[in-house]
């Protein structure tokens, strides 16, 4: 979680030394403008800082605002970044803009459809290249864990550690079952908490990722998308991690150290084009 | 000596630019070696879709672009998530272990989505994995290339899944349903047909590294939905006798050189286009062109050559049996033309001794239609 945050503060020491040549040379158009990206890198420092914390279940989390709160919940009106900023919150892992859309319908309130994810995406490298740490964090693409270029349709937050952007080749069957473990958990969450009741969507996707892991759905034929059982997903998904986990976080963290020593600020959140990396082989 | 083909080719193309092989053209040889016609159009590298469209024959739609979207659709839906629908069908056909998930997504390198840098990557891990190095079971899209009649066609399959100390498997991924195990016989031939190239293919690439054929199975794995849902099962299907067909047909495609000696000096099927590319050489012309090549018709000719209504249309002229399919054709035995097959039904014709047999049954068939045409009720039914 440090990354962003590292490079928030860097922004902003810079800002400042900036700022401090703009007053001594009496610039005062480069001073107010400089300003006002302090502030901004400022608010999302303070933001990043209060938000950063993964581990309330955000699907029950965002079910019990308070009541009094705006009929249409709190988080209708939101952004489309922010719907995918939470339905990623809700995976842990890198995933495809279809199975955000997907984790949204089935948690969260509001509209998120796959043609603005795609719109999204183009933007959010933009903005950063703009003014860079502007904003608390951006949706960024997934890293190949050998030529750490951008993964194709795979989408990321850049508050994440880089480990957990990387793609390797055990990792889109890791994040699948990372993945069933995070939804069978909000699931059972809700069921446990008095007034949320988990959507019929939300089951049918835990259904949907349980019949395709091994021993997750009841042998029973008349297994259906009502009678999949959270914990016996969780509990097959964990056996099957395991087999791979351990391989998976080797080549992740490996290709991680690579990208921090080789990539700049933006390749490592944003990728490194094809001639990036013939670069870098021709420097090795 | 050896370039003389060539430039005979180069001359029937004319001066626009070759067009290459590609699964469809590939489809098309192994499906009917006999015709002429699309040998020769193939090897030129001419595109028959033009030259079928300023003879008038325009293909009204070309492949529909519903079943596309379709098959699409129908193929991310298979690979979304890791690959999750893909690997529990794999895992009950192929009894793939918990271990095999290793994924590679050979749809472009680095964002570089052209067919020779992927082509590099391909032949760099699949090359990896047959000597025993690395760990990954399937490849998504590789890029394969075969060399059709000394020019490179790009081929790429929907998956290649490979057993760790095993084989690779071509895996086709087709939105046609299975229903009760059962599958439409032609949709599975023409995925067949289309796997067939991508074993060769692969074979070739492998052997370029000297490993041998025996690391890719000649059994297909077909991915399809089951019965009347979307969620897709798995069937293997036996390719021996059409990649061993197309191995002989592609061995063939060096003989192009006898072919073209067959055809007159100066024949040519150049569109004499334009700046603006618009043909300027008379429809006609061309078609007399086209007339001096013998072409084979067979209604199944219309699902994969673009020539294939231009051919009809001369075999109904001819009233070749051609165009009713190889099923009547094959009953008829001995029995040539529409024309002659009618003359025989209606007693018009004496048969000659080889066809004594055949006139009796048409006749009797003869004597069924009229029967059925004079009855009022069956009328509708029959006609």
């Amino acid at each position: 979680m440090s990354d962003p945050l590292d490079a928030l503060e860097e922004n902003i020491a810079t800002l400042r030394r900036a700022i401090r040549d703009a007053a001594t040379a009496g610039d005062s158009i480069r001073l107010d403008e400089l300003r006002a990206r302090l502030r901004r890198a400022e608010r999302a420092w303070s933001a990043l800082v209060d938000t950063d914390d993964p581990s309330t279940a955000p699907a029950t989390a965002e079910r019990m605002d308070p009541p009094s709160s705006a009929p249409v919940s709190r988080g209708a009106m939101l952004p489309a970044r922010e719907h995918a900023h939470r339905a990623l919150m809700l995976l842990q892992t890198p995933a495809a803009p279809k199975l955000i859309v997907n984790v949204h319908e089935a948690f969260f309130p509001g509209e998120l459809s796959a043609s603005k994810m795609s719109s999204l995406r183009r933007d959010e490298e933009r903005s950063y290249r703009a003014a860079p740490g502007a904003r608390p964090y951006y949706l960024c693409p997934a890293l190949t864990y050998d030529l750490l270029s951008p993964a194709r349709a795979l989408v990321t937050i850049s508050t994440w550690r880089l480990e957990q952007r990387i793609i390797g080749p055990l990792s889109p069957r890791v994040d699948f079952l990372t993945g069933a473990i995070r939804i069978a958990e909000a699931i059972r969450g809700s069921i446990d908490s008095p007034d949320t009741e988990a959507s019929p969507t939300a089951w049918r996707l835990l259904w949907r990722f349980a019949v395709n892991i091994p021993g997750a759905t009841s042998t029973k034929p008349a297994a259906d998308v009502g009678t999949t059982d959270p914990n016996q997903v969780i509990d097959a998904a964990r056996a099957e991690l395991d087999v791979h986990a351990d391989t998976d976080h080797a080549t992740r963290a490996e290709s991680a150290r690579r990208a921090r020593k080789q990539l700049s600020d933006v390749q490592q959140l944003f990728g490194a084009s094809l001639r990036d990396v013939r670069h870098r082989q021709a420097e090795a | 000596m050896i370039a003389t083909p060539d430039q005979r080719l180069d001359a029937l193309r004319g001066p626009a630019p070759r067009m290459h092989h590609n699964a469809r053209t590939l489809a098309a040889l192994e499906n009917n070696p006999r015709c002429m016609l699309r040998a020769v159009l193939d090897a030129s590298g001419s595109d028959k879709a033009a030259i079928a469209a300023h003879t008038g024959y325009q293909a009204p739609f070309g492949q529909s672009s519903f079943a596309l979207a379709r098959g699409n659709v129908f193929e991310t839906m298979v690979k979304a998530n890791g690959c999750a629908e893909l690997l529990r069908v794999l895992r009950e056909t192929l009894q793939l272990t918990l271990p095999e998930v290793g994924y590679q997504d050979l749809n472009d390198v680095g964002g570089d989505g052209r067919a020779e840098s992927r082509h590099a990557r391909t032949t760099h891990l699949l090359t990896a994995a047959a000597r025993g190095h690395g760990s990954d079971t399937l490849y998504d899209h590789p890029m394969l290339r075969l060399v059709v009649g000394g020019h490179p066609v790009f081929l790429e399959p929907d998956l290649v899944a490979f057993r760790v100390d095993d084989r690779f498997h071509v895996v086709e991924i087709k939105s046609f349903p299975i229903v009760d195990d059962q599958a439409a016989p032609a949709q599975v031939r023409a995925a067949t047909t289309h796997a067939c190239a991508y074993i060769i293919a692969l074979r070739a690439m492998l052997a370029a590294s000297g490993i041998g054929p025996e690391s890719v199975s000649d059994t297909i794995v077909l991915i399809a939905p089951k019965d009347f849902t979307n969620r897709p099962t798995g069937a293997f299907v036996d390719a021996r006798k059409q990649v061993a067909t197309l191995t002989r047909q592609l061995e063939r495609i060096q003989r192009i050189g006898d072919l073209v000696e067959l055809l007159p000096e100066g024949l040519t099927f150049d569109l004499a286009a334009d700046d603006t590319g618009r043909p300027q050489r008379p429809a006609q012309e061309l078609a007399e062109a086209l007339d001096q090549v013998p072409a084979t018709y067979y209604p199944e000719c219309l699902n994969h050559c673009e020539m294939a209504f231009y051919c009809r249309s001369r075999a109904r002229a001819d009233g070749s049996l051609d165009v009713l399919g190889s099923a009547v054709r094959e009953q008829l035995g001995g029995v040539d033309t529409v024309t002659m097959a009618l003359g025989l039904a209606r007693g018009t014709l004496t048969p000659n001794d080889d066809q004594v047999e055949m006139a009796v049954a048409l006749r009797h068939a003869a004597r069924l239609r009229v029967e059925l045409h004079n009855s009022p009720g069956a009328a509708g039914a029959a006609s």
